[in-house]
C-alpha cells in the first residue's frame, strides 16, 4: 500500500517493509493479506473459522440435522453405534404405497390382506395385537374400513422375502436387524416404519443409544446449543465487566488500580474450576448459575490484558498529541485507547469461549453445573461413565464433541494471536 | 505424628528453610524482594479467603437446610446453626473463619462421623501430593524436550507438529482423556487398574508412615505394595501430566526461541559450536528460568486438573474429598477444602517466586 502511494517520495515506512503495511489496515484485511506470510497460522484461522461457523449453525438449527429430539426415547437402551433397533418393521415392494400397517386396511367384506411373518418369531404376536388395536380404532371411526390381516407363516426370512418380492403376499413383518442383514439381496424391497408406531425404525443410530434409549447423536447435536450458550454468554459477561475495569485501572492508575489488580491477580491465580465449584455448589444447578460462575472466573483474564494494553497505549505519542489539543480524559479513553485495545480483546474472547466451554463441561461432569436431564456433553459423559464397562460409545462421542468445539475456538485464538499481535502470546 | 504436623512439615519446613537461607546469604536487594513478595502473599491469602467466605455465605441457598434434607425439623436446624456458629452476625462469622485458616482448625464436618475436617484433609493430602508430583515431572519432561526441539527446528515439521500437539492437548477435556485411558488400558486391554491408589488387599500389609504409599513401601521394603502403587499411579499420572504438558511445550518453545536470538548465542555459533550444543547446552539453561515461574502459574491448572483426575480414578485425595463433600452437602468441609486450596496456591507461588529470584539475579527490587 504505502509502497505504491509513496513511489515518488520514499518514506521511512517503505523501508520497514510489509510489517508496517499490516499495521495500517483493519483486522479483516490484515487477515487476508497475512496469508502470504503466515502460512500455517493462516490456515489455523481459516480451518477453525469454518469449524466455529459449523458449530454455530448446528447450535441454531440442531433440529435440521438431528433425527430425534434430545430427550425423546427412541429405541432400546445400549444399542451399538450403527445398529438398527430391534423392532418389527413392515417390508414391502419399493413401488408399493403401503407405509404403515393402517394402509393395509380394506373395506368391510373385501378380501383380507395377507401379511407374512417368520415362523417362531415374536412378529406374529406384534402384528396381531397391533392390528387389533388399529381395528378397534377403525370401528370407532366407522367409515367401513377394517384391518384384519391374515397372518401367513414362513420357515425363514429368505422364503418370506422371496414371497413379498414376487408379489405372493402384499407385505411382510420382519425384525429390522434381520432385514438389514439381507437387505442388499433384495433391491426391490424396502422397509417401512415400525409397526409399533415408533419413529426409530427406519434409520439406525449412528452413535448408538444411551442407557434409557435416547439417540446419542441427537443429544450430541442439541448439546452444541448448550455449550455455545454457556460459552458465549459467560464470556460476554466477563468481557463487559473486565474491559471497563481494565481500561479505568490502566488509565487512571493510583490506589484504585493497585487494589483492583491485587484482587484480580489473586482471582487469576486461583484454580478456576474450584472457584466455579464453590459458586455452583451454593447456587444449585441451573444454566444461569453456571453462566454466572464461569463469568466471574474470567473477569481477571480481560482485566489483565486490557490493563496491560492500556498502559502501553497510554504512552504513545498520539495520546500526547490528543492531550495537547485539549482532549478531555474520557475522550482520550474512548476515542484513542479503547479502539486500540479491542483487537486483543477479540482474540482473548475466542480463547475464552473455549475455556468457558471446557469449564462448564467439567462442572457438569462433576454433577454441579446443569440440571442432570439436560442434553449437555458434560452430563452425557458423567452419565456414560457408569457404563464404561459395557458401552464405550456413551463416553467417546461427547468427549470428541467437546474437544472439537474447544479446539476450534482455541485454534482461532492462537492463529489470530500469531497473526495480529505476536507479543500477546504469553497469555 | 499427627496428620496436621505432617502437612506443615511437607509444605512449611522446606519453605522456611529456603527463606532463611536466601535471607541470610542474599544481598540487600534480594532481601527487600523477599520481604515484598511475602508482603504480597498475605493479602492474596486474605483476599482469596474472603472471596471463598462471601461466596459461600452471601449467595442464596441455606447450607443447614440442604444438609439436613427434607426430613430435618426446625429444631434440628436451629441446633446445627448454633453448633456451626451460623446464628452469629456475619462479621463475627467472618472473623472466626479467618482465625480458622490461620490456626488451620476448620471445625468438624457436618455429616458422617463428625470428625475434625483438618484430620480428614490431612489423610487425603498425601494422596494428592503423590498424584501431582509425578504428573508435574512428566509434564515438565515433555515440555522441556518438546519445547526446545520445536524451537530449534522453528518453522519446520517438528515445530508445527508440536504446536498442533499443544493446541490439541489444551483442548482436551481432562476427564474425558482419563476415561479414554481407562477404556483402553483398563477395560479393553486389561493392563492397568483404573481406580484407587493401591490394591486393597496389599494395602493391609503396608505400615502407614508418611501416607505416601510409594515412599512407605520403599521404606519398609514392601515390593508388592510398591509395584501395586506404581501400577495404580500410571494412568492418573499420564492423564494429568499430558494435559499439563501442552502449556509447558508452548512456554519452553517461546522462551528458547527468544533466547536463541540473544547475542551470546550468535557468539557461540560464530565460534563454531555445534547447533545441538548451542540449543541444549547454552540456550536451554537460560530459557528454563521463565519456565519455572510458569510452574507457579500452572499450580491453578494442576489443582483443578487434580480434582477431575481424582474423581475419574476414584483417587482418595483432596479433590475427590471436595467432590464427595459437595454431594453430601457438607458445606463446612467444602468451604475448608477450598480455603485450603487457596492457601496452597498462595504458598506454592511464593515458593516458586523465591526459587526464581535465586536463579535469576536480575529479579530484585
Amino acid at each position: 500500500m504505502s509502497s505504491t502511494e509513496g513511489s515518488n517520495t520514499p518514506t521511512k515506512r517503505e523501508t520497514e517493509g510489509w510489517q508496517n503495511d499490516l499495521q495500517r489496515v483493519g483486522l479483516v484485511r490484515r487477515l487476508l493479506m497475512a496469508r502470504k506470510w503466515y502460512g500455517v497460522d493462516w490456515w489455523f484461522v481459516a480451518i477453525s473459522a469454518v469449524m466455529v461457523l459449523a458449530f454455530i449453525f448446528i447450535a441454531f438449527f440442531p433440529g435440521l440435522l438431528a433425527p430425534y429430539e434430545p430427550d425423546q426415547i427412541v429405541g432400546t437402551s445400549f444399542l451399538h453405534p450403527g445398529k438398527y433397533p430391534d423392532v418389527p418393521v413392515l417390508v414391502v415392494r419399493t413401488e408399493s404405497t403401503v407405509e404403515t400397517l393402517l394402509d393395509l386396511a380394506t373395506p368391510e367384506g373385501e378380501d383380507r390382506p395377507s401379511v407374512g411373518v417368520v415362523q417362531g418369531g415374536t412378529e406374529a404376536t406384534a402384528v396381531r395385537e397391533h392390528s387389533q388395536e388399529l381395528d378397534d380404532q377403525l370401528i370407532q371411526d366407522g367409515n367401513g374400513l377394517r384391518l384384519r390381516p391374515r397372518i401367513e407363516r414362513y420357515d425363514d426370512v429368505q422364503e418370506l422375502l422371496n414371497a413379498v418380492n414376487d408379489g405372493t403376499i402384499l407385505a411382510a413383518v420382519v425384525n429390522s436387524n434381520e432385514f438389514n442383514q439381507v437387505k442388499s439381496d433384495y433391491p426391490d424391497l424396502r422397509s417401512g416404519d415400525s409397526i409399533l408406531g415408533e419413529t426409530a425404525s427406519a434409520g439406525g443410530f449412528i452413535m448408538g443409544t444411551n442407557e434409557i434409549g435416547q439417540d446419542v447423536f441427537s443429544r450430541l447435536l442439541w448439546g452444541t446449543r448448550i455449550a455455545l450458550i454457556v460459552g458465549f454468554s459467560s464470556s460476554i459477561i466477563s468481557l463487559l465487566l473486565g474491559l471497563p475495569l481494565g481500561l479505568l485501572a490502566g488509565y487512571f492508575g493510583g490506589a484504585f488500580d493497585r487494589l483492583l489488580s491485587l484482587v484480580m491477580d489473586s482471582l487469576y491465580a486461583f484454580p478456576g474450576l474450584i472457584l466455579a465449584i464453590a459458586i455452583t455448589s451454593v447456587l444449585g444447578p441451573s444454566i444461569y448459575n453456571v453462566i454466572v460462575a464461569i463469568a466471574v472466573l474470567y473477569i481477571p483474564t480481560y482485566y489483565r490484558i486490557v490493563r496491560g494494553q492500556t498502559l502501553t497505549v497510554k504512552e504513545e505519542v498520539y495520546i500526547e498529541a490528543a492531550k495537547s489539543i485539549g482532549a478531555r480524559r474520557w475522550e482520550i479513553l474512548w476515542r484513542y485507547i479503547y479502539p486500540n485495545v479491542i483487537p486483543s480483546v477479540a482474540i482473548i474472547f475466542s480463547v475464552n469461549v473455549a475455556d468457558a466451554i471446557l469449564t462448564s463441561a467439567g462442572l457438569s461432569f462433576l454433577g454441579l453445573g446443569l440440571p442432570p436431564t439436560m442434553a449437555d456433553w458434560g452430563i452425557d459423559l458423567a452419565r456414560g461413565q457408569r457404563f464404561i464397562q459395557t458401552a464405550w460409545w456413551l463416553i467417546t462421542y461427547p468427549g470428541i464433541a467437546i474437544m472439537l468445539i474447544v479446539l476450534a475456538f482455541t485454534m482461532m485464538g492462537e492463529g489470530l494471536m500469531e497473526i495480529y499481535n505476536p507479543k500477546l502470546r504469553e497469555r | 505424628m499427627t496428620p496436621i504436623a505432617f502437612i506443615l512439615l511437607i509444605i512449611g519446613v522446606p519453605l522456611v528453610l529456603m527463606l532463611l537461607y536466601v535471607f541470610i546469604r542474599g544481598s540487600m536487594g534480594l532481601r527487600r524482594y523477599i520481604l515484598t513478595r511475602i508482603g504480597l502473599t498475605l493479602p492474596m491469602i486474605f483476599i482469596l479467603a474472603s472471596l471463598v467466605f462471601f461466596i459461600m455465605r452471601i449467595l442464596p441457598g441455606d447450607p443447614v437446610r440442604s444438609a439436613l434434607g427434607p426430613r430435618g425439623t426446625a429444631e434440628q436446624a436451629e441446633n446445627m446453626r448454633r453448633t456451626l456458629g451460623l446464628d452469629q452476625p456475619l462479621i463475627v462469622q467472618y472473623g472466626n473463619f479467618l482465625i480458622d485458616i490461620i490456626t488451620l482448625d476448620f471445625g468438624t464436618s457436618m455429616v458422617g462421623g463428625h470428625r475434625p475436617i483438618i484430620d480428614e484433609m490431612s489423610e487425603r493430602f498425601p494422596a494428592t501430593l503423590e498424584l501431582i508430583i509425578p504428573s508435574s515431572i512428566l509434564a515438565l519432561a515433555i515440555g522441556i524436550i518438546g519445547g526446545s526441539l520445536a524451537a530449534s527446528k522453528r518453522r519446520k515439521f517438528p515445530d508445527y507438529s508440536l504446536r498442533v500437539y499443544s493446541v490439541i492437548i489444551y483442548s482436551l477435556p481432562i476427564f474425558w482423556f482419563g476415561l479414554m485411558l481407562q477404556l483402553l488400558f483398563g477395560i479393553q486391554w486389561k493392563l492397568l487398574p483404573v481406580a484407587g491408589r493401591i490394591d486393597p488387599v496389599i494395602r493391609t500389609s503396608l505400615q502407614p508412615v508418611t501416607n505416601l504409599y510409594l515412599i512407605d513401601s520403599l521404606i519398609s521394603g514392601n515390593w508388592p505394595a510398591f509395584w501395586s502403587g506404581v501400577q495404580h499411579l500410571i494412568l492418573p499420572t499420564i492423564t494429568l501430566g499430558l494435559v499439563l504438558s501442552g502449556v509447558f511445550v508452548r512456554m519452553t518453545r517461546i522462551n528458547v526461541i527468544e533466547t536463541l536470538q540473544a547475542d551470546y548465542i550468535a557468539a557461540a555459533r560464530a565460534r563454531g559450536i555445534r547447533e545441538r550444543v548451542v540449543v541444549y547446552g547454552h540456550a536451554l539453561k537460560n530459557a528454563m528460568i521463565p519456565v519455572i515461574t510458569l510452574i507457579g502459574l500452572q499450580v491453578a491448572i494442576l489443582l483443578a486438573g487434580a480434582v477431575l483426575t481424582e474423581t475419574i480414578f476414584n483417587w482418595p485425595g483432596m479433590g475427590g474429598y471436595l467432590v464427595q463433600r459437595i454431594s453430601s452437602r457438607d458445606y463446612t468441609a467444602v468451604q475448608s477444602v477450598i480455603a485450603m486450596f487457596a492457601l496452597l496456591v498462595a504458598l506454592i507461588s511464593l515458593a516458586v517466586d523465591l526459587v526464581y529470584s535465586l536463579l535469576d539475579p536480575r529479579v530484585r527490587y
